[in-house]
């Protein structure tokens, strides 16, 4: 993969592997009101991450250990901060960052932070290409196996508690998967700006998307459109893609109509 | 208790032209009431956070009823209901129950602005069913509740009444045997809740055993054929004209006390 001729090919298919699954992820995510806790999530994956890195592990290991670690965390809190949840896991979600941070110079790792943080999509390699396969492997296979279940837990939270669907394996799942998702797209857009690509999406198809599943066909195609349009103009204009792409997906709101 | 019945089905069906048999679509058991109860609470009290929701209830359905579940906001409707269904479990007492039961949930439950279609929506029903029997189709239930043709629509098109008819054909996607409704008149027009009244007749004289929470007070009342009233304990139970005569009874004996 890193022996391609075309230099731009890798970062080409890795800003549409990624164009593909953060929408599709954030769909699950908006519907069933959970995207809070995918940016902390999305945060909290960078102290596992510079931690894999420093010690020249599998960032895909460190990662994930980081973000479950973030969520378990989240849920203890809310429950200790009833009807405040917003508060504690935003300052989840920042601890976490700031924790990350830290841990650069603490273990004197040579890290770029700003490639974390921000992404550094032109860098991508062969290894980010299948870490975003082994993400959408996963979406797919939660989506064919699950997805009525989905819907359900989406339209009636409660009602599939008491139709006794396995809901809190799919929560998990979907958190894992959230993972996944998150850590594949770091090289892409980076930790901070990932969000973005799993709402921007998802949120100009909501209201005219019959269905979850014609939802996430939409945001993955808006979603593609960004990140490879980002890609080429930050080419052209000679800017970071990941920052691009953010602003790309914020002017796509205001502009957006039904 | 039965020729009460009998009487109350005849008054109720002269008053909102209920059908007969010919449009039920459940078979799923005798369409007159039975002695033996489809729901029996015996003694069931819940606690919230040590703070009491319902205390020491007493209840029993019968095949074939529609049942109000009338009282003030407080006072242990809902519980009650999930307590029923087996969402909640009680602290004390028992329910047993001769059949599968489905609940209708309340507007606040659901993310109306979902991206679904109303056949979408009712065939989610089918998640919750356990009958091996014959299979209903999305557009036969949603013909039985008035929604023909609105199908292919996104649920959050549909105003209020209609969603509140979309959760009902949803309900009855489950063939259950007991059918709890949570609040399924709050916020809608008349016409509509007289439309939800005759389909939830329909039910009950195909042999569905119903018990419907409700604010409605008064005439309305008339449309059961049982009335319980809850506030905490059950007040008072028996046909509409009986639980009128005992709260009136309970009326005048607070009053004579406070008055001495």
């Amino acid at each position: 993969m890193d022996d391609f001729g075309i230099w731009w090919l890798t970062p080409l298919i890795l800003a549409l592997m990624v164009g593909l699954i953060c929408p599709t992820t954030g769909a699950l995510l908006i519907t069933q009101r959970r995207i809070l806790l995918a940016n902390l999530m999305a945060h909290s994956v960078l102290p596992g991450l510079v931690l894999a890195l420093a010690f020249e592990l599998d960032p895909i290991i460190g990662g994930l250990l980081s973000g479950l670690l973030g969520a378990l965390l989240a849920e203890q809190l809310n429950h200790r901060f009833k009807g405040r949840e917003e508060g504690a896991m935003n300052t989840v979600l920042a601890g976490f960052t700031a924790f990350g941070v830290l841990l650069v110079p603490l273990l004197q790792a040579r890290i770029d932070l700003e490639a974390l943080l921000f992404g550094d999509m032109l860098a991508g390699n062969g290894s980010d290409v299948i870490r975003t396969l082994i993400a959408a492997a996963a979406l797919l296979l939660l989506l064919l196996s699950r997805y009525q279940d989905l819907v359900f837990l989406g339209v009636d939270p409660e009602g599939a508690i008491a139709a006794r669907r396995p809901v809190m394996q799919i929560r998990f799942i979907t958190i894992l998967i959230t993972a996944l998702v998150v850590i594949s797209a770091i090289t892409a857009v980076g930790v901070v700006l990932v969000i973005a690509l799993l709402c921007a999406p998802v949120l100009v198809n909501l209201d005219r998307s019959e269905s979850l599943r014609v939802l996430m066909l939409r945001s993955a195609g808006t979603g593609v459109l960004l990140s490879s349009g980002g890609l080429m103009l930050a080419i052209l204009l000679d800017l970071p893609p990941g920052p691009l792409i953010g602003v790309l997906c914020l002017v796509l709101l205001p502009f957006w109509r039904r | 208790m039965i020729p009460i019945f009998m009487t109350r089905r005849g008054f109720v069906s002269a008053l909102v032209s209920v059908p007969r048999q010919d449009q039920g679509l459940h078979q799923l058991g005798v369409g007159i009431a039975s002695a033996i109860p489809s729901l029996s609470v015996r003694g069931v009290s819940y606690d919230y956070d040590n703070c009491s929701a319902i205390k020491s209830v007493d209840l029993d359905l019968h095949p074939g009823t529609l049942t109000a579940l009338v009282g003030p906001n407080g006072a242990g409707k809902s519980t009650l209901l999930h307590l029923i269904q087996g969402r909640l479990r009680a602290n004390q007492g028992t329910i047993e129950s001769n059949g599968s039961i489905a609940l209708m949930p309340q507007r606040a439950s659901i993310d109306w602005s979902f991206p679904i279609t109303v056949t979408q929506m009712v065939d989610l029903g089918r998640l919750r069913t356990r009958n091996r029997g014959q299979k209903l189709s999305a557009q036969q239930l949603l013909n039985q509740v008035g929604l023909n043709g609105l199908g292919a629509r996104r649920l959050d098109r549909l105003s209020g009444g209609q969603q509140q008819r979309v959760l009902l054909a949803r309900a009855l996607m489950q063939q259950t045997s007991i059918l709890l409704l949570d609040e399924p008149c709050s916020a809608i027009d008349p016409p509509t809740r007289e439309h939800l009244l005759t389909v939830m007749r329909q039910q009950a004289e195909s042999g569905q055993t119903l018990l419907v929470s409700s604010h409605d007070w008064g005439s309305a009342l008339d449309s059961y054929d049982r009335v319980v009233v809850l506030d905490g304990t059950v007040l008072a139970c028996g046909t509409p004209d009986e639980v009128r005569q005992k709260l009136t009874d309970m009326t005048c004996m607070m009053g004579s006390h406070c008055c001495g």
